[in-house]
């Protein structure tokens, strides 16, 4: 047994014996945690991942006359500026106001440059008050000029994060990264066995107070993060998805552009790489044993993006051992995965910690309040009303046509049923193609006389189980007015149309007493 | 070898690049092409035993025949070595090396930019 004020003397004698989290698994693996724990003092740990769940209080001190800032763009980007006069928060997601910006330079690439020390444009509103005449102002500012500057994180460090896929046809641009279509790839997000919740795992050392490696500087744990959920399953000691989550603070004013940077996820926002590493003493022979995880011990689940759905489904279980050799088989497939963070980086924080400890520079605090390991549980949000499924529409029955039909007489079906779309089946009913009215003006116009030669045969459909909200956002990325509706054998059961859609959202909004 | 061809106006419609294939033992593979009646560029990649012969063939043809040495570069400064690339890379050109860098292998890249724009720091680029 040794204390956290034994270790510091140590640090303060130059004896202190730290390693990092990948070398204690070898450590334990050749002398077992009895020895490791007598000879390690401390094990260093390390993740460099998108946290999308980041920001930064900034205080840009008073002007003359002052203002009380109610609307506040740095280059371009809004930060929350609904505190005190000259208090503005900034959030790594938030998006460029210049919409041809956009993600590309978002609140995450301000938090850079200001760490970079780079001149920003401020550009401020306000009401003007009798305290706060000035209603507008456009200046430069600089961290060095900024009276605070302080990154508070509500949420990093997932403890564990499920992996990713997309069975369906199309490419998924998401915060996972890009998935190609038919499960062509999987990526994950851990730093595996340098992970620091992974390393102690049940928040025996880790709490508010606990001082940590951010970015460079050094900061401290402020307490849980938000959704630390302390129920997720367990397999060997470690939780397999989600679980743990911390709230980070620390003075940007001390960090380095080389542990925290602007990123941008394709098609889904601007996010903040965040560089940690947080130092686990070595108590006793359970934490020897913790911070003993391999990347083969730690389980997680693959999961299916292609479900835009709270829950999506699970496709298998794998642990970063698998995942980090490159490939994994899914169905018998060889698919190639991706990490989303990086462990070069990981393993490069978890070493300058420990040179920190060994240099003296960084001493082990013991939390004022440890981290919750029971009690948490994430809840959903309920909304006011359940969200309309495909099937609780009321869509016209269905009409269907067959590959070998004429033309003719598929035109005369559209105008009987005064329809636009209808889709194609072939003699059991399943799904074949769809064919438009366009379609059949452009086979009467090139003279085709089969249906068969005009129909489209790649259809973007719609399943009865879907919420109306995710076909309509189909029909807007594909640019189409309509989907078939099929259920899982593929047969046709109606068709959904961009119509259909327009008029139960009037009907909702017509019953609260709103308009379009 | 990988190179861009250069087609003016005047021999957009002669059957060049279907000569070269049957006519020479080479191994040919088209990475890119862009040609309309107005002219265009072609990326290709040309070994084998008559490379040489097939490349002063399309020279004679009216090709003008650009050789390149980089398809692709990655800014190290920008790069973090996420390795979020690494999956959608069709021909394995991007690989995390034994001290977890991402290496990207020019001579395997086929200029398709993929990677590019998933890079989360945009810090590869296709040399044009």
């Amino acid at each position: 047994m040794k204390t956290v004020e034994e270790i510091n003397q140590k640090i303060k004698d130059g004896d202190v014996v730290v390693v990092t989290a990948a070398e204690m698994t070898q450590i334990v693996r050749e002398s077992g945690a009895e020895e490791a724990a007598r000879e390690v003092d401390v094990v260093t740990t390390g993740t460099f991942g998108a946290m999308c769940s980041s920001g930064a209080f900034l205080n840009f001190g008073h002007s003359d006359p002052p203002i009380k800032m109610a609307k506040t763009y740095l280059n371009g980007v809004e930060a929350y500026s609904g505190l005190a006069a000259v208090d503005a928060y900034i959030g790594a997601g938030q998006p460029n106001r210049n919409p041809d910006i956009g993600f590309n330079y978002g609140g995450a690439h301000v938090i850079e440059d200001l760490i970079r020390g780079k001149n920003i444009e401020l550009s401020a509103e306000s009401y003007g008050t009798d305290c706060y005449p000035l209603t507008e102002v456009k200046t430069e500012i600089n961290i060095e000029k900024l009276n605070q500057a302080v990154m508070i994180n509500p949420r990093n460090c997932y403890q564990n994060y499920a992996a990713a896929t997309n069975s369906t046809k199309e490419t998924l641009y998401t915060y996972m990264g890009t998935l190609l279509p038919n499960m062509g790839n999987v990526s994950y997000s851990s730093a595996g066995e340098l992970s620091p919740l992974l390393n102690d795992p049940y928040f025996e050392t880790i709490g508010l107070g606990t001082r940590i490696f951010l970015c460079g500087s050094q900061g401290y744990v402020i307490g849980e993060g938000t959704q630390h959920d302390t129920s997720v399953e367990r397999e060997n000691g470690v939780p397999v998805g989600g679980a743990g989550t911390l709230m980070l603070k620390g003075n940007m004013k001390k960090m380095s552009p080389d542990y925290v940077r602007g990123a941008t996820m394709p098609k889904y926002g601007s996010t903040l790489f965040v560089g940690l590493g947080i130092p686990i003493p070595i108590l006793n022979e359970d934490m020897a044993k913790r911070t003993a995880i391999s990347n083969e011990k730690i389980v997680c689940h693959i999961v299916d993006y292609g479900v835009a759905r709270r829950n999506r489904p699970k496709i298998m279980k794998t642990n970063y051992k698998e995942l980090r050799t490159g490939t994994i088989e899914i169905n018998g497939v060889e698919v190639p995965t991706s990490p989303l963070s990086s462990y070069k980086k990981a393993a490069e924080i978890a070493g300058e910690l420990k040179n920190w400890i060994n240099k003296g520079e960084f001493y082990l605090t013991n939390p004022v309040k440890k981290l919750a390991s029971k009690g948490f549980e994430v809840k959903p949000l309920e909304t006011r009303k359940p969200s309309v499924l495909v099937k609780d529409i009321k869509v016209k029955p269905v009409i269907t046509v067959h590959p070998t039909d004429e033309i003719n007489a598929v035109a005369k079906k559209l105008v009987d049923n005064s329809v636009n779309h209808v889709p194609v089946v072939n003699s059991t009913g399943k799904l074949q193609g769809i064919v438009t009215s366009w379609d059949i003006a452009n086979a009467v116009a090139k003279g085709k006389e089969r249906l068969g030669e005009v129909m489209t045969r790649k259809v973007v459909v719609a399943h009865e189980d879907e919420p109306v909200d995710v076909v309509a956002r189909r029909i807007n990325k594909y640019e189409i007015s309509g989907l078939p509706i099929v259920d899982n054998k593929n047969n046709v059961k109606g068709m959904i149309t961009a119509e259909d859609i327009s008029r139960l959202i009037y009907a909702k909004k017509g019953k609260n007493g709103g308009s379009l | 070898m990988k190179a861009w061809l250069n087609f003016s106006p005047s021999i957009v419609n002669k059957r060049v690049i279907a000569d070269l294939i049957k006519n020479y033992n080479i191994n040919f593979n088209i990475l890119k092409a862009n040609i309309t009646p107005k002219g265009g560029k072609m990326l290709i990649e040309i070994n084998g035993k008559e490379a040489e012969e097939g490349i002063k063939f399309l020279e004679e043809a009216g090709i003008e025949l650009q050789p390149i040495t980089r398809v692709v570069k990655k800014d190290e400064d920008k790069c973090i070595d996420c390795g979020a690339c690494v999956s959608l890379c069709p021909v394995t050109a991007i690989k995390i090396e034994e001290d977890w860098g991402v290496e990207v292998d020019d001579e395997l890249c086929i200029g398709c930019g993929f990677c590019t724009y998933s890079c989360p720091m945009k810090a590869i680029k296709i040399i044009e």
